[in-house]
């Protein structure tokens, strides 16, 4: 099962809406990174409203996608970290401090547009 | 309980109580709880316990007698000490046991009797400790709800700056409530900003700026930003003694100045009207 990646513009949106595991988190890791070369995206948003559990692998592909996004010139801010997950990553000692974060879709898009502006 | 001893009992019946209302009527000096008690109040109050202390020993019950539970429940209702029933209780086996001894008994016999009389006044303990921690956890359980409802509010103050004021004490299971509400409280409102205000919180140590610190993080996590507010400066003293590092997010010395700068983070602007 791949996660699909949807294209607005000059950003891509992923809406994460599956239980992650291993597989999946690394073919989307290699899916968004072609995705982002084939189309020259400039932003990306990873929304995880409907994840509700994250594991220190999960958060470490996560962190490293945003990284080589970066490399390759894309933006990424993750939207709709729920609270539980948020405290599971605190505790885990996960703080994924690079990684640009926003409160919904709307908040991340502006988040992003913001950023591009600079 | 096996008739001699009952026998022994009733035959000595006033001299027991007699002892124990002396023994007794000194209690209430020394006892915080019962000096604003009548002298009055409290010698009827003895006579109480003892008539129906007798009444529950002489009938040889195996469970307490509602009508001793209610003397006990009530005593403690009102605020007496638990060691006046306690020592009541003491005090009536060891008046019984002079009196046993006074009597003509061979050791074993008089053991015996002592025996059977200590069991049943062992069990109106444990009546008394059990109702009593009883009591004690209900009051100590409403206490902790009362304190948790009082715990961490959550206050939106502007559209998308939510202010949470702590007072208080902060343990690990506080800040645990906290770090849910904040949470919570901060994707329900939608907050770009939140802003936690320290002001009430007397001691900040090692464990309280790392609740402090994961909550923030946490915030952080689902897309806002945290802003420490209220820092006294022995607040900032002890922080920087201690080698705790803050410098991963803002702080303010007070809730206006964090306002301010909350303001600015989401592009607003608070101007005067001419």
């Amino acid at each position: 099962m791949r996660i699909p990646i949807l294209k607005l513009h000059e950003y891509l949106l992923i809406s994460i809406q599956m239980e992650l595991d291993d597989m999946t988190a690394l073919q989307f890791q290699e899916d968004l990174l072609n995705k982002i070369h084939d189309t020259g995206a400039r932003g990306v948003v990873i929304d995880l409203t409907s994840v509700d559990m994250v594991d220190s692998f999960i958060a470490k592909v996560l962190g490293d996608v945003v990284k080589m996004s970066n490399l390759m010139g894309a933006k990424v801010v993750m939207t709709g970290i729920q609270p539980p997950v948020a405290i599971t990553l605190i505790d885990l000692g996960i703080v994924m401090r690079d990684v640009p974060t926003a409160l919904d879709l709307e908040q991340g898009l502006d988040k992003l547009q913001q950023e591009l502006e600079v | 309980m096996n008739s001699t001893a009952f026998q022994v009992i009733k035959h000595n019946r006033l001299s027991i109580i007699e002892r124990w209302q002396e023994e007794m009527s000194n209690f209430q000096e020394g006892e915080r709880e019962l000096t604003h008690v009548t002298r009055e109040v409290f010698l009827n109050a003895n006579t109480e316990f003892i008539d129906k202390l007798m009444a529950q020993v002489t009938n040889d019950h195996e469970t307490i007698s509602p009508e001793l539970k209610d003397f006990f429940e009530r005593t403690i209702q009102i605020g007496w000490p638990l060691n006046y029933i306690t020592q009541g209780l003491q005090t009536f086996l060891r008046v019984t046991l002079q009196v046993i001894m006074d009597q003509d008994f061979d050791k074993e016999e008089a053991f015996k009797i002592y025996d059977l009389l200590d069991r049943s006044i062992d069990g109106l303990f444990n009546e008394i400790v059990q109702y009593t921690t009883h009591t004690w956890k209900n009051t100590i359980s409403v206490q902790k709800m009362a304190l948790l409802e009082l715990s961490a509010p959550l206050i939106p103050v502007f559209e998308h700056i939510t202010v949470m004021p702590l007072i208080g004490t902060i343990d690990t299971e506080r800040a645990k409530w906290i770090m849910e509400n904040l949470l919570e409280g901060a994707i329900k409102h939608r907050s770009q900003v939140v802003l936690i205000d320290i002001t009430g919180v007397p001691i900040v140590d090692t464990m309280v700026a790392h609740h402090i610190i994961q909550a923030a993080e946490a915030v952080r996590l689902i897309g806002a930003k945290c802003i420490l507010v209220g820092i006294r400066p022995e607040i900032a003293q002890t922080i920087v003694n201690l080698g705790i590092d803050l410098s991963e997010f803002p702080t303010r010395s007070n809730l206006l100045k964090g306002i301010e700068a909350a303001l600015e983070l989401t592009n607003k602007k608070i101007e005067t009207l001419s």
